[in-house]
């Protein structure tokens, strides 16, 4: 039935000296990239190169859901493109990223966030997406173990209710978009770090790296946490992006309960069930810049206290795990993806803070439209870095950021 | 079964029975039992099926590495049954099984583990892809152990202490004892951690000689007591310390005796150095069915007849690699279990002593054999010993198979203070190398056995904590540490990890189902490194984390890929190091909310309490939302309106206004004293993100508002933004020191000249002014003529202690008029009305102040003040496409838009921030934001409702305000 076990993303290959273009980062946009640069442009003469493992980073912390009912016209339409690709990313890899397509609630606890979330909702209708605003009593029909009652700190009023969204098994995407690009030629060159990229006459020509140098016209940077350190010591390019940690956790598996995400922005929590049977969930980034992966007693307590208001069963429930990863935050929460500017050959497909998985599919598959043929496609476009620069911050949020002081 | 019930060393009361339900029959066990040594003292061996391939499990440890003994205890799902102690009324029943566990009817799922290698799911059940939702059912169905129902209620009380200490000890064996004794002596304050019910650790339920022919459990005792006396240690027991974080901050949870109020608390404990004492687990022996019921740890097997009174079984086989192996044998034999062979799989460096008394039990002892297989459907029959080549075989019928390969040392609390483990060649052990600042490390998980070495190596580690907590203690520490190297020191670890065979049932993990052959198939699939192997294998993300695979997993990867030293890591543990409740975690829950001094008045004249912020605030104050009767009655004649959330700050010093002109956009050096000065904030960005008022109450001395929402952060704020400047000046937050109340409507003044000790008149206190007076002679009010409601009104600061009275002499004052309250939604209506912004509900991150219409404020000739904002106002001036505030009216006078409604044409273009029906005006008004150019006056908006269809509402731009556009209002 299965054969003989081979290689998932191919042999180890020695690195050669030369590349079409390589890329700085084994996670998932890195890999996604990857995989379309070979499959739609045929460049499959292409590095990753990781420093760790594949999905070190963002990859394999994330909570695993994807939705695409954000705020804005510019992002609505390519997280819609990359919730569709699920399915046929399962197909093309041959690997089951294991899309459960449970549908999301965003909970609201007061009338003006009921309003606010009108505009979500009216946004992603406008483009095709589906979402709704739901009442309580509706909510708790979806999610039976719901607390809709009164006596809470943050009674429920409503919910953003999102059925194409769910989640999708996080590992199972970096090792699958891999998979794709390990087929299509491309060397995925693992604890290889890269210590220098090269240029002349503004333009990228190679990447130092500690197993030796590679010529290359290209380089993407996509090294999540660690993009906007590696843009400025090695290229001096400074970038708009605050590093801060976020954590989440998981619960002992349990028969399912939950079924479907679970989320709410005033109780800085969200939950899904995995399907291993773990209540995933996680909530807001520290409030402060660092670069440590380290968890903190303040927030599990918080997220339980959190989880035994809004889902009161789940008192009865352990954690089992706290994790936490870095969160590359720009100050719209809104990513950079540009390219040749200002080197030419140089793209950056940083800053998700903490939408990278969600979009990881449609970023990579633009990138690698953007990389090949040097345009960038208008799905891009309003993601450039020039935005900051000229205060026209993007709308992905209402609120003001305020996890840098200077904000 | 029949109980020992004559060991001293049992911790069980066999007079006191207890009874239980299980799987609804009615079983006995005394006090003292766990539920799954109770189930065992009933003939109960097969306590569970497992996640996947549902074998028969039954007790292997007895500390909760694993779910072998999981089971639903009163409707709470996975409780760990082996170390919960038995309580009257428990319902336990089975989970994760059809039938019982005797015979789950899913046992056949075993043989199918050809279908299911590893990461087999990643691999099938999306081909074709309509399979994959019902596959996806199925795996759902199959995942996960135990039922929690929607609509349970976890009983019991939660608690939750923070307690502070000197020295925090973790582990209550006898180096923890020992170290806490050092520490204490030495006056500190000292918390001992331990998550047994009782002190002693691993010297508890040994009867092995100590010193001077004091058994072991005697030992432990006499310190135990002695601690116990001394006032200085404060002692938790049935404690499990489950994380430590940043500065030696530690958490537990404690579970409650009969004589606690509390069933669990959980404890955050800040401590100035630690002591790590936790001991080992043992490593378990992979061989084939090596968890089959009937095999079981050598603390297992031993302890179940020392410390619970029960024979672990009649006829035993042992396969160990360490002396406590061989102890328990002897111990075991001498308590009637019958011993078939004790097979070694250290060729030498036993202790002779123990070697000798086997000997003089005519038990067999072989050296260099190890256990291959466990045979037995259900449980152990029979075991297959061989050589560790494999070269000769021989079988032994036994009911009982005592299987260890060693010592793993309990290092979790370490790794998660942040320290990096090293493989260590003598012990095996993954070890520190360098221990965190103010940590440090005991007793047995050092890889000690000698037991004076233990104790001396806790007492050393205890004075080493002193010294961290600046006490001398050289002379002590160096006399401790002679004391130490003149004991035996870490003891040569076994190395075998893996039985000669293939290990297509050899379980790495018990949790996940996961084989040695697994792990050899993801190899095979590229994932080397071990962080992967565990991610795709699953091997340690169960339940017991990495109770079982923590060692071996890194140290098989590390010898099947043939590396000469292992170079391999430990994949990384997590907190909670015991899964914990949620409830415990979050223990007694204050909702710590802010309530205004006038929170209670509100509440009884019918307000309508609403969340904002860190406040609770009255939003309405009838159940008509729409608030008619307020609005009219602020228009018409008087209202109030409890304000006091407002942020309101001091600031003063010789450089308080350099600090407020880099603030502020507007020049505040023209604040004058006697006026009010209305002013906005902005971020780097040219972003709006306050506004409020200024007044000037002496020289260099001046009193500002802040929204409710900037409050918290607004000193941060100046702080930040003078930080190179060296300035000299003070802010304090005065928010919560001051209530406000505004005093608003046509009438307003009418009320205020009845209290008022001063002339209130239009000529006196004219709009804008401010004044300071008093109010019957007694109540100090700073009053600040403002209109944010649009009609006459009165802004009164007071001390909060005067709030309630004030309100209540206003009340009074204003009876006759028929005064009465309004609440925020009244407020936001007639805000609007009036075109007067509440930052974050007209303006966003994208918005400057020029997009909201208050590009005025801004002074832009005051450039010396490198006022926050000013450049990104100067270069957005002008800019296009920019999103603008606008007001709008509906064609359609009948239908009012819905907040949050977008503009659009092709595109969206905007959205409604808010839109009401204005009762003063009689048509719907509203404002939005919409992109240049739509926010030209007469412009048609399209207006999209969520769920409209194809219907549109059209509205159009007009000029603001709505409501009084000459101010003249706010003048009379």
């Amino acid at each position: 039935m299965f054969g003989r076990h081979k290689p998932l993303w191919g042999k180890k290959t020695r690195l050669k000296s030369s590349y079409d273009a390589v890329i700085i980062g084994g996670g998932l946009h890195g890999l996604a990239t990857a995989y379309f640069l070979a499959r739609d442009h045929d460049l499959t003469n292409v590095a990753v190169i990781e420093k760790r493992y594949i999905g070190f980073g963002g990859g394999g912390r994330n909570t695993a859901i994807v939705r695409a009912n954000q705020r804005t016209s510019q992002n609505v339409p390519l997280y819609k493109e990359a919730l569709a690709l699920w399915p046929v990313l399962t197909r093309e890899l041959d690997y089951n990223l294991m899309f459960f397509n449970c549908g999301n609630l965003n909970l609201m606890h007061s009338e003006a966030a009921m309003n606010a979330a009108r505009m979500n909702v009216a946004t992603a209708q406008f483009h095709g997406v589906e979402s709704h605003l739901i009442d309580a009593k509706q909510c708790k029909e979806l999610i039976p173990a719901l607390n809709i009652s009164d006596d809470i700190t943050y009674p429920i009023l409503g919910a953003m209710y999102h059925p194409p969204g769910g989640i999708v098994r996080h590992d199972a995407v970096v090792w699958g978009l891999a998979k794709g690009a390990a087929r299509h030629g491309v060397h995925i060159h693992q604890q290889t770090a890269v210590t220098g990229i090269g240029v002349a006459n503004g333009q990228i020509v190679s990447v130092e790296t500690d197993r030796g140098k590679i010529h290359t016209p290209r380089v993407l940077l996509a090294a999540g946490g660690y993009s906007a350190a590696i843009s400025y010591h090695m290229l001096g390019i400074k970038l708009p992006i605050s590093v801060l940690t976020i954590q989440a956790m998981v619960t002992q598996p349990l028969k399912p309960i939950l079924n479907h995400v679970v989320s709410s922005g005033t109780y800085h929590a969200y939950a899904n069930q995995t399907l291993k049977g773990e209540i995933a969930t996680g909530a807001h980034m520290d409030p402060w810049p660092n670069y440590t992966t380290q968890t903190t007693a303040y927030y599990i307590k918080h997220q339980a206290e959190a989880l035994a208001e809004m889902l009161p069963c789940l008192r009865g429930v352990k954690f089992m795990r706290h994790w936490a990863g870095l969160a590359d935050m720009t100050p719209d929460m809104a990513p950079i993806m540009d390219g040749n500017a200002p080197l030419k050959g140089y793209f950056m497909n940083c800053g998700w803070g903490y939408f990278g998985f969600k979009s990881c599919a449609a970023a990579g598959k633009y990138m690698a439209r953007f990389m090949a043929t040097g345009n960038c496609p208008d799905m891009l476009k309003p993601f450039t870095l020039r935005r900051f620069a000229q205060h026209r911050l993007m709308g992905e949020t209402a609120a003001l950021m305020s996890y840098s002081p200077d904000n | 079964m029949k109980r020992l019930t004559h060991l001293p060393t049992l911790r069980i009361d066999p007079s006191q029975e207890i009874p239980l339900k299980y799987n609804r029959r009615t079983y006995q066990g005394v006090h003292g039992d766990t539920v799954a040594t109770a189930l065992f003292a009933n003939g109960v061996r097969i306590l569970a099926r497992s996640l996947k391939y549902h074998r028969p499990r039954g007790l292997y440890s007895l500390d909760g590495e694993c779910s072998n003994t999981f089971m639903q205890v009163n409707a709470i799902p996975n409780v760990c049954t082996e170390n919960t102690l038995l309580r009257r009324g428990m319902t336990v029943e089975a989970q994760n099984v059809k039938g019982t566990p005797e015979t789950d009817r899913m046992g056949f799922m075993d043989k199918l583990d050809w279908a299911m290698p590893a990461g087999f799911y990643y691999r099938t059940l999306h081909k074709p892809a309509r399979i994959w939702p019902l596959a996806l059912k199925q795996v759902r169905k199959a995942a996960g152990l135990g039922v929690i129902a929607p609509d349970f209620e976890m009983k019991g009380k939660y608690d939750e202490i923070y307690p502070q200490a000197d020295v925090c000890v973790i582990g209550g064996g006898p180096a923890g004892m020992s170290a806490a004794r050092a520490a204490a002596a030495q006056g500190l304050r000292v918390i001992l951690l331990e998550s047994r019910p009782w002190l002693g650790g691993f010297f508890d339920y040994r009867p092995a000689e100590y010193h001077d022919g004091v058994p072991l459990y005697r030992r432990a005792r006499e310190l135990a007591q002695r601690l116990e006396e001394t006032t200085n240690v404060r002692i938790f027991s049935h404690t499990a310390m489950v994380g430590a974080y940043n500065n030696n901050l530690i958490t537990a949870f404690q579970q409650g005796g009969p004589g606690d109020h509390f069933d669990e608390r959980y404890i955050e404990i800040r401590a100035v150095s630690v002591v790590v004492a936790t001991g080992c687990i043992e490593r378990p022996l992979l061989f084939e069915n090596n968890e089959r019921p009937g095999v079981m740890q050598i603390g297992c097997a031993h302890r179940l007849a020392r410390t619970y009174g029960l024979l672990p079984g009649e006829q035993a086989v042992f396969s160990i690699g360490h002396d406590l192996g061989l102890e328990a044998a002897i111990d075991l034999f001498d308590l009637g279990l019958k011993v078939a062979c004790v097979a070694d799989i250290r060729e030498d460096g036993q202790d002779p002593r123990l070697v000798d008394e086997l000997a003089a039990r005519k038990i067999p002892f072989w050296r260099g054999w190890v256990a291959t297989r466990a045979h037995g459907k259900k449980t152990v029959t029979k075991v297959s010993l061989s050589t560790i080549p494999g070269t000769q075989q021989r079988d032994f019928g036994c009911d009982l198979l005592v299987a260890s390969a060693g010592m793993t040392p309990v290092t979790g609390p370490l790794t998660l203070a942040q320290a990096q483990l090293q493989y260590d060649l003598h012990t095996g052990f993954f070890l520190p190398a360098q221990l965190p600042p103010k940590v440090h490390a005991a007793g047995r998980l050092l890889g000690l056995h000698d037991a004076l070495a233990i104790e001396a190596s806790g007492h050393l580690a205890g004075l080493e904590a002193a010294a961290d907590c600046g006490v001398s203690v050289d002379a002590d520490r160096q006399r401790a540490r002679e004391n130490l190297d003149s004991r035996p020191g870490p003891v040569r670890g076994c190395k075998l990890v893996l039985a000669p065979v293939k290990g297509r049932k050899s379980f790495i993990c018990f949790d996940e189902d996961t084989t040695i052959k697994n792990i050899q198939q993801a190899i095979a699939m590229g994932f080397e490194a071990t962080e992967l192997i565990k991610r795709f294998t699953t091997a340690g993300t169960g339940p017991g984390q990495g109770g079982i695979p923590g060692h071996n997993l890194p140290l098989f990867v590390a010898q099947y890929l043939g590396e000469a030293s292992v170079a391999a890591q430990p994949t990384v543990v997590r907190a909670p190091l015991v899964p914990t409740f949620l409830a415990t975690y979050a223990g007694s829950h204050h909702d710590m909310c802010k309530r205004t001094p006038v929170h209670d008045s509100q509440k009884q004249a019918g307000g309508v309490m609403r969340r904002i912020g860190v406040w609770r605030r009255a939003r309405y104050f009838s159940q008509d939302f729409s608030c008619r009767e307020e609005i009219v009655n602020v228009r018409n004649n008087v209202g109030m309106l409890d304000a006091s959330t407002l942020g309101k700050f001091r600031i003063w010093g010789p450089d308080a206004l350099q600090a407020l002109q880099r603030v502020y956009v507007s020049d505040m050096s023209k604040v004058s004293e006697g006026k009010v000065k209305y002013s906005a904030m902005c971020n780097d960005d040219g972003c709006i993100i306050d506004d409020g008022v200024v007044v000037k109450r002496g020289a260099n001395d001046y009193y500002f508002t802040t929204s409710t929402a900037r409050a918290g952060v607004t000193g941060e704020w100046f702080r930040y933004h003078t930080r190179y400047d060296g300035w000299n000046f003070s802010i304090v937050n005065l928010t919560d020191a001051f209530g406000v109340i505004n005093l608003a409507g046509p009438n307003a003044r009418q009320v205020l000249e009845k209290v008022a000790d001063a002339d209130v008149s239009n000529a006196a206190f004219p709009y804008i002014g401010y004044r300071e007076f008093t109010i019957r002679d007694t109540i100090p009010v700073r009053a600040m003529r403002l209109g944010f409601v649009g009609e006459l009104s009165y802004e009164l600061h007071v001390p909060s202690s005067y709030m309630q009275a004030l309100w209540d002499i206003l009340a009074e004052a204003g009876r006759e008029l028929n005064i009465r309250n309004f609440g925020v939604e009244a407020q936001n209506v007639l805000r609007m009305e009036k075109c007067h912004l509440i930052i974050g509900a007209e303006s966003e991150l994208r918005t400057t102040l020029h997009d909201v219409g208050l590009g005025f404020l801004w002074d832009r000739t005051k450039t010396a003040a490198k006022t926050v904002g000013a450049v990104a106002l100067r270069q957005t001036a002008e800019q296009e496409g920019r999103l603008k505030l606008v007001g709008f009216k509906m064609e359609d006078p009948s239908r009012t838009p819905k907040d949050g409604s977008l503009i659009v044409d092709r595109a969206i273009r905007g959205y409604i921030c808010i839109a009401r029906h204005s009762f003063t005006l009689e048509e719907p008004v509203g404002l939005a934001l919409v992109e240049a150019p739509l926010n030209q006056e007469g412009t048609r908006l399209e207006i999209f409702e969520d769920e409209c269809g194809d219907r549109r509402l059209y509205a159009k731009v007009v000029p603001t305000p709505f409501y009084d556009p000459e101010g003249t209002r706010l003048r009379i």
